[in-house]
């Protein structure tokens, strides 16, 4: 049988997908064989391969043009193309990732991350929260924390990165078209958005708005931003995430195995759509991608009780096998969508619960250590702004440490829910 | 000898499982009859509802299928219990409200794709009972899929569905004589009037289990749905 059109295109990720599902030793079948029928693959295994390629091809319905067909490469060459014909867009038609971010040119004109200004060895917060000295250090990794001083909080420490951002990128606040802000402590009105747009002086008729993720808050911020540029008039925007935990997550609130891991900090990043002129080493944003993994839900919850109290249940355990588990497949998933090898990445800007669990997502993706920036291990898990900072940080290497050579940079984050998602940045 | 309520029939590939509750003292628990020389069977002309009369003999089956027993004869039907009291029954059981409980144990995600699993030794059960806020069914490449919301809100996503009643109901309707257009029309119930019959039953009530180690692996299924299918739903799409 003669290969379909555009077969060609789609076929890498197919077998890719197909060596995950199989195992990378499982030789490639014929595009007609029946992949469960001859035993290749069980009824979950299908599945399970259709649902990877559904994530990595951005065709979430994949499956449903393949009701009714052979459980072959050759009905999925077919599915692809019943799909693109019915308008999908196919992340697998970008053979290079440059392709991909053309639909919507936005860079990282500058970006900044500020932190607490009290640094507290991690020893105290084990005494503060009664648990025994050396308790964070040697269980999660953390050697001190980030605690914002008298006088800092969401505002003036998001201010502070937003100022500094508007600064190194020579940008007015008068430029800006929307303030987007995210936090997962600031729970005042104005919302914190609103307090930003006042505080930097932005126009009038500049929007102000605040998105919600938790920790994911800030990929979420850059996937408005870009969707806002992309579709209007917007042209500069200003991203900001900022967290103050030590006000919330306090001793005799919630217990120190929690509580003791975070750290206070902000970040803020100037995105701009490109108009032909790009900055010296400035990033595009790529593709972000989203998602919910439910099963995981149990694992954190935070509520305000009837009395005023915190509600925190937290199940450390199951949150770090759903946190590993989860960054693992959002790496390999960003890997798949971008044709970006993870071994071509200047860094990973990612969420850290703790510097353990980095460590450990290191060692999983067969990636070093240092392509994950310290930023749990000095500051604490920062919340939002813990991929903001670890960004910043590899943005910031990219410019100094690496003139010239500036590789892709993964993000991935989490967020209660489970609330997972990613993306990738690749110099302009 | 033993009276059996038939609570689980399950299908995969061309054999059934079958699992029943057995009353002892206060307590009834769930127990699956297999023969002395397969787990499964090639013809079982009961149904759900059927009180069996048996005899059953401990068997040390591989865990985490604790609840095997030998079969060490033939099944007599001695009566039948409707479907609403089956699900009463049920309850009583093994049941469980959130993920880490449903097999007292933790449950792995497919880190290459979709679904569940445990390490073999490490279920204390393999069938569970469970409510659910919102359940979904769906055809993926000819494959029946579940996902369910659990009343903890923890969500399993590509459950097979292995209930015989719900397998043959969804191959009734796709079957050729039904006409055109029988998969889209099969969607569209799915997607409407199925979530209204199911959630709005009053006895609406699923129970999950693992499959056999599988590559090392037991991966978590809905064995069964209640309410059953009826036939006249056929008439509806």
């Amino acid at each position: 049988m003669a290969p379909l059109q555009d077969e060609n295109r789609w076929r890498p990720l197919v077998e890719e997908c197909f060596r995950r599902e199989a195992g990378s030793q499982t030789s490639i079948p014929d595009s007609a064989q029946d992949l469960i029928e001859t035993g290749v693959l069980d009824s979950m295994g299908w599945v399970s391969f259709l649902r990877g390629l559904e994530s990595a091809s951005g065709v979430n319905d994949l499956g449903a043009y393949l009701t009714e067909h052979t459980s072959s490469f050759e009905s999925i060459f077919q599915a692809f193309q019943g799909a693109q014909a019915e308008g999908h867009s196919l992340a697998a038609d970008s053979s290079d990732a440059k392709q991909a971010t053309a639909r919507a040119p936005v860079i990282i004109a500058s970006s900044c991350a500020v932190v607490g200004s009290r640094a507290i060895p991690s020893g105290e917060i084990d005494k503060a929260f009664g648990m025994p000295d050396g308790k964070l250090r040697l269980r999660a990794g953390i050697e001190s924390v980030a605690y914002a001083a008298e006088g800092e909080n969401e505002l003036t420490l998001g201010a502070r990165a937003a100022q500094q951002a508007l600064h190194s990128a020579a940008c007015g606040a008068q430029q800006l078209d929307w303030i987007i802000a995210t936090s997962e402590t600031h729970r005042g009105y104005p919302s914190l958005a609103a307090q930003l747009h006042s505080h930097l002086l932005a126009r009038e008729n500049c929007g102000a708005l605040d998105v919600g993720g938790a920790c994911l808050g800030l990929l979420n911020g850059f996937a408005v931003a870009q969707a806002l540029i992309a579709a209007g008039p917007a042209r500069t925007i200003v991203v900001v995430s900022s967290d103050v935990h030590s006000r919330i997550f306090t001793p005799g609130r919630v217990a120190g195995e929690f509580g003791g891991l975070f750290g206070d900090g902000a970040s803020a990043f100037l995105l701009c759509a490109t108009a032909g002129i790009v900055p010296q080493h400035a990033y595009t944003l790529g593709e972000f991608f989203f998602g919910c993994a439910g099963q995981y839900a149990g694992a954190i919850r935070v509520a305000q009780s009837a009395d005023g109290n915190l509600d925190a249940h937290f199940d450390g355990e199951a949150l770090s096998r759903a946190a590993i588990t989860r960054l693992e497949k959002v790496v390999r998933e960003a890997e798949l969508r971008s044709g970006i090898s993870r071994s071509s990445l200047l860094g990973l800007a990612t969420h850290q619960p703790n510097p353990r669990l980095v460590r450990l997502l290191a060692k999983q993706l067969g990636l070093p250590d240092d392509k994950f920036p310290l930023v749990a291990q000095t500051f604490g898990n920062l919340g939002s702004s813990t991929c903001g900072v670890a960004l910043d940080t590899v943005l910031q290497s990219a410019r100094s440490n690496h003139p010239g050579k500036y590789g892709p940079i993964f993000m991935a984050s989490l967020g209660p829910g489970l609330l997972f998602g990613g993306g990738w940045l690749i110099a302009a | 000898m033993t009276k059996l309520l038939i609570t689980e029939i399950t299908r995969m590939g061309p054999a059934f499982c079958v699992i029943g509750l057995q009353r002892e003292k206060e307590k009834i628990r769930s127990v699956r009859p297999v023969s002395a020389t397969a787990n499964s069977w090639l013809h079982f002309p009961f149904h759900r509802g059927d009180v069996l009369q048996c005899d059953l003999a401990p068997f040390s089956g591989a865990k985490p299928h604790i609840e095997d027993r030998v079969s060490t004869r033939g099944f007599q039907k001695d009566s039948a219990v409707p479907e609403p009291e089956v699900v009463t029954y049920l309850r009583k059981a093994e049941f469980a409200g959130s993920l880490p409980e449903l097999f007292r144990c933790v449950l792995h995600e497919n880190r290459n794709g979709s679904g569940l699993f445990a390490m073999p030794l490490e279920p204390k059960r393999s069938i569970c009972g469970t409510e659910t806020r919102n359940l979904r069914l769906e055809l993926r490449a000819n494959e029946l899929r579940a996902t369910l919301v659990l009343s903890s809100g923890e969500v399993l996503r590509d459950l097979p569905v292995v209930d015989r009643d719900w397998r043959d109901f969804i191959d009734a309707a796709r079957a050729e004589d039904r006409g055109a257009n029988r998969v889209a029309r099969l969607e569209q119930f799915l997607n409407s009037q199925f979530h209204y019959k199911i959630l709005s039953c009053p006895y609406h009530f699923i129970r999950l289990g693992l499959t056999r180690p599988y590559h090392d692996l037991c991966w978590l299924m809905l064995d069964t749905l209640f309410p059953l299918p009826k036939q006249e739903w056929l008439e509806e799409f």
